[in-house]
């Protein structure tokens, strides 16, 4: 086996990390990949888990919920380690203080530098990266928008959540904890990968025009010239009070080749809609309606898996919303199943990270 | 004046792509996601300045010359 994973409900830091160890016994990670529940203070766990793997990249992050073959944890670590066969190189870089303005010049040259290539000059066959932000900073769009500007390897991710708290999340690179921070990880892939994005939603004809936004704010002030939480309600046919109990089963889309990219709202403040993610003014979101989270997963991985034989390996950013919705639905534990045949690891994110910013969507790296 | 977006996108992307179809896509993606949604535009599509402005900004971020264009 070339990709191995672990988990891990002890609860110190030292007694989790030593189970992650053993599980990976003599495996020789050239890439160890972690992410664990907000419960664990981040600073050690990075810590820990340099210590443990001295000769391997380290990346990771907190989350709101783990993944892991089978099961969906909570106040767990999960792991996931990859050695050579699979990877020919992997280089780690932060970006931080992006709350204030992403500037990724210095990743960019980082890369250029160590791969001994032009980022715009890169096959997006071979180099794969990977993005682990921290879920508080609203910066997502804008680090995003800078990468996807910077070149065409595809940049897969999640945000780093805490369980929910809305207090503080964290990514982890190489033994260090970061807020306001995204790691980006550029990874020379031996083996091949895909990516898979997938969402559960039926496109409804009805089409929501934003004409008034706070962009920064992620806020709607305006949809088809009317206050935006009026018109969203008006095309719901709900009264504007019962509006936000409706935010989970009828998101936005931002339709792309037939394929909704889900804005999902946070909250009605005032007339004004605020959402998890930005939308420019003049956008036009179709209204989703919820369908079988479960059914299109296992749908969208079958696919994958008739395409590639078979997967060593599939990480897996799944929004924390969705993982709500499986769980108020109390099928948690059926869409973990769907990933029982495949070396899987994950985490419930506060947002995915698949050409831009999304919500209420699954990205998925697989490793051949 | 009409027709110059449709020909500026279709000119982005099939520099930026090298034509490959994987490529094209996420990068249509990308201009939908930047507020410049191609299906949009055809050669009759009037010269808006704004949209115009906003393909000129992304062209320069992605290395695409508009000479000629």
């Amino acid at each position: 086996m070339n990709i191995v994973k672990a988990k891990s409900d002890k609860t110190t830091t030292k007694e989790a990390v030593e189970e992650i160890k053993s599980i990976f016994g003599n495996f020789e990670p050239r890439m160890v990949l972690f992410f664990a529940s907000s419960n664990y203070e981040s600073e050690k766990i990075s810590a820990e888990m340099k210590a443990t793997f001295p000769s391997s990249d380290i990346i990771g992050c907190s989350t709101a919920g783990e993944i892991t073959s089978g099961e969906m944890l909570k106040n767990s670590v999960v792991a996931m380690a990859f050695n050579s066969d699979v990877l020919n190189n992997v280089k780690i870089e932060i970006v931080e203080g992006i709350s204030d303005g992403v500037d990724i010049s210095d990743a960019m040259n980082s890369f250029e530098s160590f791969y001994g290539k032009k980022m715009t000059e890169m096959d997006y066959k071979k180099y794969l990266g990977m993005v682990l932000i921290d879920g508080l900073t609203c910066a997502e769009e804008s680090l995003m928008e800078n990468i996807g500007n910077k070149t065409n390897v595809f940049f897969v991710g999640g945000s780093a959540g805490d369980d929910l708290k809305f207090e503080a999340t964290h990514v982890c690179a190489n033994g260090k904890s970061y807020s306001d921070a995204a790691v980006l990880a550029l990874m020379d892939v031996k083996s091949g990968f895909d990516i898979i994005k997938t969402q559960s939603f039926k496109v409804l004809d009805k089409v929501l025009v934003a004409t008034k936004v706070n962009e920064s704010s992620r806020e709607i002030l305006e949809f088809n010239n009317e206050p935006a939480a009026v018109a969203y309600a008006k095309a719901l046919d709900v009264p504007v009070d019962e509006l936000s109990s409706h935010f989970m089963s009828n998101p936005l889309g931002l339709m792309i080749d037939d394929e909704p990219y889900v804005r999902s709202p946070q909250a009605v403040e005032g007339s004004s809609v605020k959402f998890y993610c930005s939308i420019l003014e003049g956008m036009e979101l179709s209204l989703l309606e919820s369908a079988n989270i479960i059914e299109e997963t296992a749908n969208a991985l079958q696919q994958k898996v008739e395409e590639f034989g078979e997967i060593s390996g599939l990480v897996n950013f799944n929004c924390i919303l969705r993982t709500l919705n499986l769980e108020s639905d109390g099928k948690s534990k059926e869409y973990a199943e769907i990933f029982n045949d495949i070396p899987t690891t994950g985490f419930s994110t506060y947002g995915e990270q698949y050409l831009g910013h999304i919500n209420q969507t699954a990205t998925m790296i697989i490793f051949k | 004046m009409a027709g110059k977006i449709k020909k500026m996108i279709e000119h982005i992307i099939s520099k930026k792509s090298g034509n490959d179809s994987t490529l094209a896509s996420s990068l249509n993606a990308k201009l939908c996601l930047q507020g410049v949604i191609p299906k949009k535009y055809d050669a009759s599509s009037p010269d808006d300045p704004v949209i115009i402005g906003k393909l000129q900004t992304i062209a320069a971020e992605w290395g695409v010359s508009l000479a000629g264009v």
